[in-house]
């Protein structure tokens, strides 16, 4: 999560929630949350678990560049 | 009950002792949430202001404001947490209890550095986006 938090701190575009999947289990079975940490970029589910920074990164800009 | 373990407040008091600048925590209240199976009589919203409440009880730096459904926030209870009051686009929507208390502090902690701690290969890619991107992690407190 802080790596979410990091980047949206660092650039003017980016937007950072964390959601407490048990609280919200429509929207968390709408996007089929099995398990945690999972990512969602623009609403579109991207991937599952922890990763180092450099991945993360990778991952997440990967829309804005596709 | 405690937000902290005694040792743990101290731990927290210390890293909170580190902030370069301000933090304010914007605490969103909304419409009663459906009561969750096995919540019993959790008072979602009430505890996630308690927190807040408990963080800002440990740095002069650290603020609580709290809201009724305010602009920009999808669901309730939310905190949003704003580096010297400015809205970032940092959300916590849930409790943030249990494991999670972490990332909320986490989140206080980033937002409270003057500089990002982000490698400079990050922010060297960061600097090239210009399209908008919303980050949704889902977490849980165990």
């Amino acid at each position: 999560m802080l790596l979410a938090y990091r980047l949206a701190l660092a650039s003017p575009w980016i937007r950072a929630s964390a959601i407490e999947a048990t609280e919200f289990p429509a929207l968390a079975d709408s996007l089929d949350v099995q398990a945690v940490p999972r990512i969602v970029v623009n609403g579109v589910p991207q991937w599952d678990g922890a990763v180092p920074e450099s991945v993360f990164v990778d991952r997440i800009l990967a829309p804005a560049f596709e | 009950m405690p937000l902290f373990k005694a040792d743990d407040e101290v731990r927290v008091r210390e890293a909170l002792g580190g902030l370069d600048r301000p933090v304010e925590l914007l605490v969103a209240h909304g419409p009663e949430e459906t009561p969750l199976p096995g919540a019993g009589d959790i008072d979602f919203g009430a505890e996630t202001e308690r927190v807040a409440n408990g963080l800002a009880e440990l740095s002069p730096l650290v603020s609580v404001r709290v809201e009724e459904q305010p602009d920009g926030f999808a669901r309730y209870p939310a905190v949003a947490v704003l580096p010297e009051g400015r809205d970032v686009g940092l959300r916590y929507y849930g409790l943030p209890w249990g494991y999670e208390l972490g990332s909320l502090i986490g989140a206080v902690l980033e937002a409270g550095r003057a500089q990002s701690s982000l490698k400079p290969a990050s922010l060297e890619r960061l600097a090239s986006v210009e399209q908008e991107l919303a980050i949704d992690v889902f977490v849980t407190p165990t």
